[in-house]
């Protein structure tokens, strides 16, 4: 005998059960069915109609115990030099406009701009150094901001990856794969841990430039693509001038009144017709239709500022009321998860300095350090640090040797260098004051307790509860995952 | 025990043995069958490949214990080492079970922290497996397709087929869709837009037996035909209007994309779309037609990113169009055989490059991000061409003229050159302004040389001047002069396709380390994988002319099999091979395999006839049932893959909005040219490239252009649309999403705001009592009728509008305003005001925004 359910329990199954069949589960228990509709609000009575738009988290996870709730990745588009910002090597100096020793670079591949490495000359960085705080870490002059908080956070110091150009590191770091069409790691979240919010999505993502740069580098959508992954799991990304999501508005003449009723109008002739057909997916699209109207009011609360006290927006520096810059977004990352997002991509580019370390990286600092700073700190006064891991960093780091001519200082520049550079995290678990790994004595090579990009994204994703060997998808007869077939977990990083 | 048997009997169907937790009648009914046969690519191939492959697979690299299990003399035969894994006919000897089923974690098979253990129902039909003798056999899709006889002969084959399994699964087919029903399914499937009323009437008051028959025939007759089918196209050929990547320079492949849409209207042979986009410049003498296909090939992206190696762009290019072929036409996941073998498919990695190596012999380098890289086609428009060959004969004309009133002057310019001679040997006579003395003092070197030891610059400047001095010749020159001229302007503007050709010289194709361009192995040359049937060309490398007749060949196991699978995923939603991409061992095995092999093996034989192919699909019951759901139905088949009922499904993003501007009368159905820029937020493009693509919103009729022709930028798609492939690499899969982004887009977009008002306009202008307006409104885009309930919905809507309207002419003002098109000043605007906006409504429908 088929075991009755209640009206509610199969409505549940139905949406359910493609979803279990569709990843290709080779059972499932009546327990397992319970809790999935459980996740899916329909054991607690929320009624019938699906109204509950989010998405649910799969059954197997987490793992274990997460550390961070939610992450706010604070990328840095186009490689921050870690010898002039993080790595301080003393033993660089004396070497200053002298050949790069043959040792450090033979049978390494970089980009056709530097070629063969032989015989460009060392560079010093272009400021100086200085211990910070308790634990005493390192950090240079362009970044006052972030030296002060230096005791917050965790910096890797040892990180390296394959990569030797933009968008195939930058696809790297965030989707596990130099090539196009991997689902990156929001996407990965969101398909595991499924979305909190009902009226926010779980991944967004912001991009920046600084004024005036001269990079010319683009925010390719597989930054935050879901690859093969459902497009529902793809990050949503803000726009960086008037309204922050595409078609957000109503148009005008509409006002919000009417369009409740329209919406609620469209919903009525939907019940009809899911009496009529009874296609489940008719069910989804009334709860998105009613998602999608609550996004036009949640969206611009969201985005209205006025509530913010002057002394919290001032730990963001004189940018933050300027949408579309790098401190606008990093205070709208808060906001975000505060609503319930999961995972906030914030991203900036401008940090190529081919030929402008005495010249734009000054500008760049300046538009990204305070408000990487205030971040932490506004974090960790709301109590919100605890648990959310934010991370800070490149693609790749800079060559510790020249780009240009060192006797034409305002044009000096450094290459991309994919063999050591650094990251720094904060919060969600990882251990404050921490300096950790190393490079060289000139800062090219990692050499102590190396972190590969996989380790590092094995470790994000430790920390919130998923190991990075288990959260798996199959797609064209393999399963993928974010670290591929690497990667492990740094448990010395973790507090 | 009991659950055991049902494994036996419909074994390879893991979600049924599920559900029969549940439905009980089925255990009944299965229990009854003895243990049929197992089929060893359909049941255990599948269980193999997942478990064990990885260790004991095609991959020699990964290999562990020397032990294939995907080949029978490694499992079954004699194994130096040790006994044979596997003993026919003795499960319980077999060691393959013993270590499946062991208790120690050292010995236990496949290792635990792989975390993909065998539940046992598998091991159970492993067991039966050996028991049964251990039949070996290929992967279904690498068997040649020979035609099955279908189960019955008194109905449609295709119903035969389905009716079979329907039965076996003891469920009810639903009803023929009623005929409304059915000509709107067959409008958007066929043509991507809903049916006209002239069309819809003309349908319905045909009384014949032929009037299905004669309505497909209609629509397939149809311009709109071969848009709606080169959409597909597109996606997997990756076409687009920019390179991609940094700089995403604009290419102008669209008259490749025309053609597309050609072929199919004028249903092209599948074989000869295929022979002539993979090698139509192979083809003794080629067409202009046959070269301009080959555009398929180079629709890849273009990386232009300063500081990129050329070799890796190139070595980039040359592994998409091998993995786009891969996809196409084998349904192979290729990719995964370009850093080692394949772990699953019998594809090594020496074979990848052998595949690589037929598309590694243009002459394209990698270097630059030039949107037009030779080899290109100067596609010329009818009237380019004709101006073209008009400034060409002019020019000719004119050149010949000046030749002509040279040779006459031959003899003046000998004497105009001593008088010359004399001239400037007068100290007086130098009296010139300093620029030009430059200029005379070459001359006067020129002339004062010998005729013979002059070099050919010398002699030019010396005509050069004499022409200048003789006011007839010197405008004779310019005139030529503009004509040569005009030509290259007209030329410039031709668009160009990048199109395919092959290098003289063979160029090398080594084997690459993890598929990086400088870690170069062993060398190797073009040909086909061992798995599959062999290619003959004596002792001749054989070229991508080659290829494509081998793809084309009719006793090729994949092409048709592929090809019929996506036919069938456009016209169902799904295709009977779930993974279209993926027709390994990792893929679906397909349901209804006969079903495919009988369509695929029909297709052939018909000459590789698509408009046919399809006929035969739509004139079965299986098409033409309703897309009503019952709880049955889901319980047993959710996704519909036994096809008791129609699959319903949503449209995809560029139907909707095509949909939309039809119903509202206000689509273009202009054919073919350059793409066109909709309705776009402001900023978008400018937002993604800093500034540096400006978006250039185009006006008049080319708003209302098909969803075909929109430019599409490759770092930043059209934002209209939703779930669309990404036009960067091959995609064959249809997405499906549901999210609130797309609620937005089809509520608040300017296309649909102006389209609901374009509806409005249009009913209220035929018919004027509210019942009647709506009346029309859901035929133009449901071709039906509202049902009462339906009606009293929107009729209260249309108060609550009309009320909002009445009070706020600011509103109704702006409301009327969205878009370029003006509404007509005969109808009262508040009440177009209303209309509009249940219009809106009307367009968001579930029943609108899907097909069913």
């Amino acid at each position: 005998m088929k075991p009755s359910l209640p009206q509610s329990l199969e409505s549940g199954l139905r949406v359910n059960r493609r979803h279990f069949f569709g990843r290709g589960s080779t059972g499932i228990g009546v327990a397992a069915l319970a809790s999935l509709m459980e996740r899916k609000g329909l054991l607690s009575g929320t009624g019938p109609g699906m109204k509950d738009a989010r998405m649910a988290a799969l059954p197997s996870l987490p793992h274990h115990p997460a550390k961070a709730k939610r992450i706010i990745y604070l990328f840095q588009n186009g490689a921050p030099t870690h010898v002039d910002l993080f790595d301080h090597k003393p033993g660089i100096l004396p070497l200053h406009g002298k050949p790069v020793p043959e040792s450090y670079f033979k049978g390494k591949r970089f980009s056709t701009m530097t070629g063969d490495p032989s015989g460009k000359l060392i560079l010093s960085p272009v400021e100086p150094f200085k211990q910070h705080g308790q634990s005493g870490a390192w950090v240079s002059r362009f970044l006052p901001h972030t030296a002060k908080i230096a005791d917050e956070l965790c910096f890797v110091k040892s990180m390296h990856t394959d990569a030797v150009n933009h968008a195939p590191a930058i696809s790297f770091f965030l989707s596990g794969a130099q090539i196009p069409g991997r689902p990156t790691l929001g996407a990965w979240l969101t398909y595991g841990l499924g979305v909190e919010s009902d009226n926010l999505p779980g991944f967004v993502v912001m991009t920046s430039v600084s004024k005036g740069t001269t990079c010319g580098q683009i925010f390719y959508d597989f930054y935050w693509g879901s690859g093969f992954l459902p497009t529902r799991y793809q990050g949503v990304k803000f726009r960086g001038n008037g309204s922050p999501v595409l078609y957000l508005e109503d148009p005008a003449g509409m006002s919000a009144a009417l369009k409740r009723g329209l919406v609620d109008d469209i919903g009525a002739i939907n019940r009809l017709k899911h009496a009529r057909m009874g296609d489940p997916e008719i069910e989804t699209r009334i709860a998105q239709y009613e998602m999608a109207y609550r996004m036009q009011t949640s969206v611009p609360e969201l985005t209205d500022l006025s509530e913010e006290p002057e002394h919290v927006l001032d730990l963001y520096g004189p940018q933050v009321r300027e949408q579309g810059t790098f401190a606008y977004n990093c205070l709208m990352a808060r906001r975000l998860i505060e609503r319930g997002t999961r995972y906030v991509q914030v991203m900036h580019a401008g940090w190529d300095q081919h030929n402008s370390l005495t010249t734009e990286l000054y500008t760049q600092c300046k538009d990204t350090d305070q408000p990487s700073a205030g971040l932490v700190m506004d974090l960790k006064q709301r109590g919100l640090l605890e648990d959310t891991l934010v991370v800070w960093g490149g693609e790749f780091g800079r060559t510790p040797f020249i780009q240009g001519d060192i006797n034409n200082r305002p044009k000096w520049g450094r290459d991309h260098h994919p063999y050591a550079f650094t990251v720094w995290m904060a919060g969600g678990g990882v251990q404050p004051g921490l300096s950790y790994g190393a490079s060289d004595e000139l800062a090219m090579n990692a050499v102590e307790n190396p972190v590969h990009v996989h380790d590092l994204q094995a470790t994000l994703l430790h920390q919130l509860g998923i190991d990075h060997t288990q959260l798996t998808y199959k797609f064209q007869g393999r399963y993928y995952r974010l670290t591929d077939v690497h990667g492990h977990v740094v448990n010395d990083l973790l507090s | 025990m009991k659950l055991r048997r049902i494994h036996v009997c419909s074994a390879s169907y893991m979600h049924l043995a599920i559900t029969c937790l549940f439905v009980s009648s089925l255990m009944a009914q299965d229990s009854t069958e003895a243990p049929s046969r197992i089929h060893f690519s359909k049941e255990i191939l599948p269980i193999l490949s997942d478990a064990c492959f990885q260790c004991h697979g095609p991959d020699a690299k990964a290999r562990k214990a020397d032990l294939r299990l995907d080949k029978e003399s490694s499992a079954l035969g004699s194994r130096d080492t040790s006994s044979p894994v596997i003993i026919p006919g003795k499960a319980h000897l077999s060691t393959l079970i013993q270590r499946l089923v062991t208790e120690d974690a050292d010995e236990k098979m496949p290792p635990p922290e792989l975390g993909r253990p065998l539940n046992a129902s598998q091991i159970d039909l492993l067991r039966q497996w050996i028991n049964q003798g251990a039949k070996w056999g290929k992967h279904w899709s690498l068997n040649p397709v020979v035609r099955p006889l279908p189960p019955r002969h008194d109905v449609h084959p295709v119903d035969a087929f389905i009716e079979h399994e329907l039965k076996r699964e003891g469920l009810q087919a639903q009803a023929s869709a009623d005929r409304r029903t059915l000509i709107r399914r067959l409008a958007l499937d066929l043509t991507g837009l809903p049916p006209r009323s002239s069309e819809l009437n003309a349908i319905l008051s045909n009384q014949t037996e032929s009037w299905w028959d004669e309505a497909i025939d209609r629509y397939l007759a149809s311009p709109a035909y071969g848009e709606r089918m080169a959409w597909h196209w597109l996606d997997a050929a990756r076409y687009a209007d920019s390179n991609g990547y940094q700089g995403d320079r604009e290419r102008t492949m669209w008259p490749w994309r025309d053609w597309v849409v050609d072929a199919f209207n004028r249903n092209l042979p599948w074989d000869t779309f295929t022979l002539w986009q993979l090698a139509g410049d192979l083809l003794p003498a080629p067409t202009h037609e046959q070269r301009l296909a080959t555009g398929f090939c180079r629709n890849y992206m273009i990386n232009g990113e300063g500081g990129r190696i050329a070799e890796e762009n190139r070595v980039d290019y040359v592994i998409d169009m091998t993995e786009t072929m891969g996809t196409v036409w084998l349904g192979a996941t290729l990719n995964c055989a370009r850093c080692h073998d394949h772990k699953y498919d019998p594809f090594t990695q020496k074979e990848y490059y052998q595949l690589f190596d037929f598309f590694n012999q243009t002459p394209v380098t990698g270097g630059g991000g030039d949107p037009q890289t030779a080899p290109i086609l100067a596609v010329p428009s009818p009237d380019q061409a004709k101006a073209i060959a008009d400034a060409f004969a002019e020019s000719q004309s004119a050149r010949k003229n000046l030749e002509k009133m040279m040779v006459e002057h031959a003899p003046a310019i000998h004497a105009w050159e001593i008088q010359r001679r004399k001239a400037l040997s007068d100290p007086m006579a130098q009296d010139v302004k300093e620029a030009d003395k430059e200029n005379l003092n070459t001359l006067r070197e020129a002339l004062f040389k010998p005729t013979e030891e002059r070099s050919k610059t010398q002699t030019e400047i010396i005509l050069k001047a004499y022409i200048t001095s003789d006011p007839p010749l010197a405008e004779a020159r310019q005139y030529s002069k503009n004509n040569k001229e005009r030509l290259q302007r007209l030329r410039a503007v031709v668009p160009k396709v990048m199109v395919m050709q092959d290098q003289e010289n063979r160029r090398p194709t080594p084997m690459l380390e993890r598929g990086l361009y400088h870690r170069k192995g062993t060398e190797v040359t073009a040909a086909i994988p061992a798995s599959m049937p062999a290619l003959q060309t004596s002792d001749r490398i054989p070229n991508r002319l080659d290829l494509a007749r081998w793809l084309i060949s009719p006793d090729h196991p994949l092409t048709a099999r592929v090809t019929v699978n996506r036919f069938w995923q456009q016209l169902f939603g799904t295709g009977l091979v779930k993974t279209a991409e993926d027709f390994g061992i990792q893929g679906e095995f397909p349901r209804h395999l006969e079903l495919l092999d009988w369509l695929s093996y029909e297709f052939i034989t018909s000459g590789w006839n698509v408009k046919k192919l399809l006929k035969t699909i739509m004139t079965s019951q299986a098409y033409q049932r309703l897309s009503t759901t019952t709880e049955a139905l889901i319980e047993v088949d959710p996704e519909n893959r036994l096809y008791a009922r129609a699959t319903r499904y949503r449209l995809p993003s560029w139907v909707i909005r095509d949909q939309a501007l039809s119903a509202a009368g206000l689509l273009d159905s202009t054919l073919g040219g350059p793409p066109v820029n909709g309705y776009q937020p402001d900023g978008v493009w400018e937002d993604a490239t800093f500034g540096n693509k400006k978006y250039r919103r185009d006006k008049g009729r080319k708003l209302y252009r098909r969803s075909l022709y929109t430019f599409w930028r490759r770092i930043i798609a059209p934002t209209l649309f939703f779930d669309t492939a990404n036009r960067q690499t091959c995609n064959v899969d249809h997405k499906r999403t549901n999210s609130p982004l797309h609620a937005l887009t089809t509520l608040n977009d300017t296309t649909f705001v102006e389209a609901a008002r374009g509806l409005a306009t249009r009913a209220m202008q035929e018919t004027s009592t509210q019942e009647a307006i709506l009346h029309r409104v859901y035929e133009y885009i449901l071709a039906r009728a509202p049902f009462s309930q339906e009606v009293e919905v929107w009729l209260k809507s249309l108060s609550r509008a009309r009320e909002h309207f009445e009070t706020r002419p600011e509103a109704t003002e702006a409301w009327l305003s969205h878009g370029e098109g003006l509404w007509p000043s005969d109808l009262d605007s508040i009440e177009l005001a209303a209309w509009s906006t249940v219009c809106l409504g009307i367009l968001n429908m579930d029943e609108t925004l899907n097909r069913e």
